[in-house]
């Protein structure tokens, strides 16, 4: 039965570790975006080698599992000199993974921009650099922010999955609370509700970003 | 005998003498030669030759699609030309000699000889997510490298020439479509190019809003200094604009004059039933 001493006694240690889990998920997310952004112009780039590999490292990460991907990260390098710990393994992964389905994203943006403003531009002699950093990427950006925050909430309630290679986040604290008490409900069920919380109220934060995004 | 001398000293003949003494005397800002465009099967453009001297206004009328605009294109690097060759002040525009080998233009070539042109778009393309000083201002400062300072002044006293100083805060959204021509108009001229292309400027406005930017547009090119490739279907604007007429069909140019006689006389039998569907109305 539910035990509330119990609950007090472990809630500031999986507090404690959700830190860690928040800090992945940004520090994964900040991977994805800037990862996605650079093979969304490097697949829409005229050097064809270039391209191609953009395009083939997007759909071999997006068909292969999350998983797959950390294990390799985390054990098979190491066996070719590159060690990393737990969290950073688990950053690269998430984040690599993530990049390619907000590369996604980007292009959409990217490709709503009308044809005139790349005109324009060109009219106007900017450098395809100048081109993207001041007419294109302005203009893409703002209108795909809520699907960027949806995407933050998705790679958010994933994090459990780096426990698999290690990571203390909050679910790995949580099955070593219980495997100590032999008491997992009190524990998986403050995970659970932590994640409710913290997503659940993004989602509506995301929601009212995308109201204002859309009155401009 | 003062009908014949009035014919001759009529300001058109002179005009056209002009013109004819210009090809002459100083080499072309611009020069196509021998210009095809095709897309697929369909060819827009067939063997274009044709000069613009420095200054020199051209007016370019015809029925829709008949290579009017993509002549244009081609001049502003938007489309590049199946063959042919574009000279701009003397350079070539979509090649460049390398080794004494002519080779197909780098980005950096381009970007070179395309700084001597500017191009005003039927759908006036502004940046929406910039200030109309912005909008101005951006070019001069990113790509001329000028000052802020210099940047703004140089914008603003385009702005003024337009007649849009009080709202240079304002975003495009927040204007008429005929503001945001006379902005992008401000837009391009700010650059200072030496040809300046207008391409249907007024074809997407609102009728009440069409004699705004033709007036902007002639007392630019009162002015005098700087070239024009004006694509359009206002007839009155290109005679008053015009030191020439190029009537273009199927991607020729049936005939080619000073406004007066292309307007009043004109030979091929393509013109005259071009000129009569607007004298209809």
């Amino acid at each position: 039965m539910w035990n509330w001493d119990y609950t007090l006694l472990i809630l500031p240690q999986i507090l404690e570790a959700l830190k860690l889990t928040v800090s992945a998920t940004f520090v994964a997310f900040a991977v994805a975006l800037v990862v996605g952004l650079i093979l969304t112009l490097a697949r829409r780039s005229d050097f064809k080698p270039l391209s191609l590999f953009a395009s083939g490292f997007i759909e071999f990460v997006r068909s292969t599992p999350l998983l797959v991907q950390l294990y390799f990260i985390f054990y098979v390098l190491p066996e070719h000199g590159l060690s990393l710990s737990p969290f950073i393994a688990g950053v690269i992964g998430l984040g690599l993974h993530y990049s390619t389905y907000l590369s996604e994203v980007y292009r959409g943006g990217i490709e709503s921009i009308p044809p005139g403003q790349w005109e324009a531009a060109k009219a106007l002699n900017f450098t395809p650099l100048e081109t993207w950093r001041k007419i294109i990427l302005p203009q893409s950006i703002p209108p795909i922010i809520p699907v960027l925050g949806n995407y933050l909430i998705t790679m958010f309630k994933e994090t459990p999955v780096l426990s698999a290679i290690t990571l203390v986040e909050i679910m790995q604290t949580a099955k070593m609370l219980g495997s100590h008490s032999f008491r997992y409900l009190e524990a998986f069920t403050i995970v659970g509700v932590l994640f409710l919380v913290l997503s659940y109220s993004s989602s509506l934060m995301v929601r009212r970003l995308e109201v204002r995004l859309n009155l401009r | 005998m003062s009908v014949p001398l009035k014919v001759i000293y009529n300001e058109e003949s002179t005009k056209s003498i002009g013109n004819d003494l210009r090809k002459v005397a100083v080499q072309p800002i611009v020069n196509y030669s021998n210009i095809s465009k095709s897309y697929g099967d369909l060819q827009v453009l067939r063997n274009i030759d044709l000069d613009i001297a420095p200054g020199e206004k051209v007016a370019l009328i015809g029925p829709s699609g008949s290579g009017k605009t993509t002549l244009a294109r081609l001049l502003m690097t938007l489309e590049e030309p199946t063959s042919g060759t574009i000279e701009v002040d003397g350079e070539m525009l979509w090649h460049q000699k390398t080794n004494g080998k002519l080779v197909k233009a780098n980005e950096k070539h381009l970007h070179k000889v395309r700084g001597n042109i500017g191009m005003v778009f039927q759908h006036f393309n502004l940046f929406p997510h910039m200030t109309i000083l912005r909008n101005v201002m951006e070019a001069p400062r990113n790509v001329l490298g000028l000052s802020k300072e210099e940047a703004v002044e140089r914008a603003v006293t385009m702005l003024k020439q337009v007649g849009l100083a009080n709202k240079i805060d304002a975003y495009p959204a927040q204007l008429s479509g005929g503001q945001k021509q006379r902005v992008a108009i401000a837009r391009a001229l700010v650059m200072r190019p030496k040809v300046m292309i207008f391409d249907e400027p007024t074809s997407a406005l609102d009728p009440e809003l069409v004699g705004e930017v033709l007036e902007v547009i002639k007392a630019i090119a009162a002015e005098g200094e700087m070239a024009m490739l004006l694509i359009t279907h206002e007839m009155d604007f290109a005679r008053d604009v015009a030191d020439r007429i190029l009537f273009f069909d199927q991607g020729r140019i049936i005939e080619q004059g000073p406004p007066k006689r292309i307007f009043n006389n004109p030979e091929s039998e393509r013109l005259q039933t071009f000129l009569s569907r607007f004298n209809r109305h």
